[in-house]
């Protein structure tokens, strides 16, 4: 029998001083950010600018570029997102895994770069190894936005949303320094009946943990899912109650946290912890109101990064993004 | 790629357990290919006999309406699909609405979202939530029944036979608030399932003719009807723009009139595709006569504008695979049980 690997409906008090902590903005400005790593060994925080085409990293309080010269793409309908690399995982200390969402479908890949250090030229867009793309067949849609990524020690893992009849999560083997083919691996709205596969991180027991964000239109269609890393056989699926779960993260204390955008009313969206409730279901606590988050990741030292879209008024130019830092604690 | 083969095992799986659920003296069964807990019964509007019998005699009379003219089967009328067989919607002195009477048939059934927390949004702009909330919309709308609540409460007064039983079902005279729990709870009892599809998936290999069978793999792959029209009512509750009417110089903004979200402006809330050889005609406002038309809209990838669905696209679907997926729709989900109730007697 599965068992949800959260914690129990217990709130510890250091949780709770975390919860009501305002959080400190470490980089403003930024473009639609969309996607956190961070470095091992450095704890280096490295985000994915995603309207300006760029992935930056954090270093004494400002932005350094580190790849730059994607193109962008346009995501939804009103309001409608420039988007370009979003999601991003390092593999070793100098090997970042981006995800691409600023091409056409069938033209977008996950790309590997060995990131130089800090201070040396940026890298160009092109500067890496591509694994991918996702063709079209005659009856398969072309693969695209390439949301979040995860990685074990075989294998990338990559949410894509590119055909909606199936909501792929793809997959490509990792043998040494090499890659795999990337293929389609589950098809998480067969297995689930919910859209869009977005959020995706890896269980302390190392299953895949997916973030259904159901279709936008529909509020609280939110799953929370776990998938054997190794065949794709769904473990579990549970309502949340979350809008449009875009992140999910293991805190170095245990907990699994949820970034919800909520598309339709964005005042609902946040940081939730979400908890076991004892009935083998899940109990999504809030933590803390947060315009249009879209990634996170915990820091070396405990702290929760997390990127933020922000507000701007329908029309006018991009840049009201952020990356905030809480406290270790949570 | 994976076959649907699997999913179609997971819902097998899933319909075994269910046939038939009991609430107080009321029995029902849900048919096969509907979860039965997606036919949502608020906790105070539970089911009766007496509750069903009543709503379904306020839905069949005309007395609800100005003129005496119409009732709610004016316009979903079970000889039509639960819908009425014209574009439009009419109403009392012929007054004729914009959009098109949707089927009824599985309204009270929950598409998409998630039994516990998504509430089902009514109307072809989602502007009402869950039966009750819809039920005496169209009364009280100048150009369908055109009454006022006081007004059609105290006609209904005027009725011994309503009076009566108001006070068996709810223990008081007619009151707006009765009318409302007891035709959403007849409404909810227009069910459909267990069509050859259904069967199909329960492990019946001779469900489906070869055609119908070639025209499901279309539905589900090439065509890509099931990125919306997903689930146990091939409907996923959500609201997409295909560009119908956005050809006009004044579009419905259909969804958008609700939310005020660009990205819902021409969206409308995904209809059933259970019985659909009965509902035409076809889309929110009825422009098209036959599902032949409607696939070829499809093939076309609807009409370019700047809300068009990300699912909308050149398709180019070859003849025998539009004819097969027509005879899918036709023969796959078309019911044995359909619910082709007959009007009741009404009360004098």
């Amino acid at each position: 029998m599965f068992r949800l690997p959260l914690t129990a409906t217990v709130i510890f008090a250091l949780s709770i001083v975390s919860a009501t902590q305002a959080g400190e903005i470490v980089l403003d400005g930024l473009k639609n950010p969309s996607g956190i790593a961070v470095q091992p060994e450095t704890g280096v925080v490295f985000v994915s600018d995603s309207a300006a085409g760029r992935i930056v990293r954090l270093v004494e309080g400002s932005a350094e570029e580190v790849i730059t010269g994607s193109s962008g793409d346009t995501y939804g309908k009103g309001p409608k997102y420039t988007i370009g690399p979003m999601g991003l995982a390092f593999l070793a200390e100098n090997r970042l895994v981006v995800a691409d969402s600023g091409f056409p479908d069938g033209e977008e890949y996950l790309r590997v770069f060995e990131v130089p250090p800090a201070g040396a030229a940026a890298l160009g867009y092109d500067d890496c190894t591509k694994v991918g793309p996702l063709a079209a067949t005659d009856s398969v849609k072309a693969e695209g936005n390439f949301y979040a990524v995860a990685a074990t020690e075989a294998a990338l893992y990559v949410t894509c949303n590119g055909d909606d009849t199936k909501g792929w999560i793809s997959k490509s083997d990792i043998t040494g320094a090499s890659f795999g083919e990337l293929a389609r691996f589950i098809a998480s709205k067969e297995a689930t009946e919910v859209d869009a596969p977005v959020a995706i991180t890896i269980s302390p027991r190392g299953e895949l943990v997916v973030g259904q964000m159901g279709e936008i239109t529909v509020p609280s269609d939110g799953l929370l899912t776990f998938y054997n890393a190794r065949d794709g056989k769904l473990l579990y699926n549970q309502p949340t109650g979350l809008h449009d779960i875009t992140a999910l993260a293991y805190s170095p204390r245990g907990h699994l946290y949820a970034l919800d955008f909520a598309w339709n009313d964005p005042s609902q969206g946040g940081l939730f912890r979400l908890d076991n409730d004892g009935e083998g279901g899940v109990n999504a606590v809030k933590i803390k109101s947060l315009d249009k988050p879209t990634a996170m990741a915990f820091g070396s030292e405990g702290a929760l990064y997390i990127t933020l879209i922000g507000s701007v008024e329908e029309g006018q130019e991009v840049g009201a993004g952020q990356l905030l830092r809480l406290k270790p604690g949570l | 790629m994976r076959s649907i083969g699997r999913s179609f095992l997971l819902v097998v799986l899933a319909l075994f357990p269910r046939v038939a659920s009991a609430q107080g003296d009321f029995e029902w069964h849900v048919p096969a290919g509907l979860e039965e807990q997606r036919v949502r019964i608020p906790k105070d509007n539970p089911m009766t006999q007496g509750k069903v019998d009543l709503g379904k005699q306020l839905f069949f009379d005309p007395r609800l309406s100005r003129d005496n003219t119409i009732s709610c089967a004016s316009c979903h009328d079970p000889r039509h699909g639960w819908s009425n067989g014209q574009r439009f919607a009419t109403g009392v002195r012929g007054q004729v609405g914009g959009r098109s009477a949707p089927t009824i048939i599985n309204a009270g059934y929950l598409n998409g979202g998630i039994v516990k927390f998504t509430k089902q949004l009514q109307f072809w702009d989602g502007r009402a939530v869950e039966l009750e909330g819809q039920a005496l919309g169209p009364i009280q709308n100048p150009i369908e029944m055109d009454m006022t609540l006081p007004e059609v409460v105290s006609r209904l007064n005027g009725i011994e036979g309503y009076r009566s039983q108001f006070q068996q079902v709810f223990g008081t005279d007619v009151t707006s608030e009765g009318m409302e729990k007891a035709i959403a709870a007849f409404e909810r009892t227009v069910l459909s399932g267990d069509a050859p599809f259904d069967r199909l998936k329960a492990g019946d290999e001779s469900a489906l003719s070869e055609a119908a069978r070639r025209g499901m793999s279309v539905f589900f792959n090439k065509a890509h009807c099931s990125a919306c029209h997903t689930g146990g009512n091939f409907a996923d509750g959500g609201f997409h723009n295909v560009g119908i009417g956005m050809d006009q110089d004044e579009p419905d903004p259909g969804r958008y009139s609700q939310t005020k979200l660009q990205g819902d402006f021409g969206s409308f809330k995904t209809p059933t595709l259970r019985e659909i050889a009965r509902t035409a005609p076809y889309m929110h406002d009825g422009r098209l006569g036959t599902l032949e038309e409607v696939i070829d809209f499809y093939d076309k990838g609807g009409i370019p504008n700047p809300q068009l669905d990300e699912e909308m696209r050149l398709l180019k679907l070859t003849g025998q695979e539009k004819a097969d997926l027509v005879i899918f729709l036709q023969e796959g989900l078309s019911s044995a049980s359909y619910p082709d109730t007959m009007p009741p007697t009404l009360p004098e």
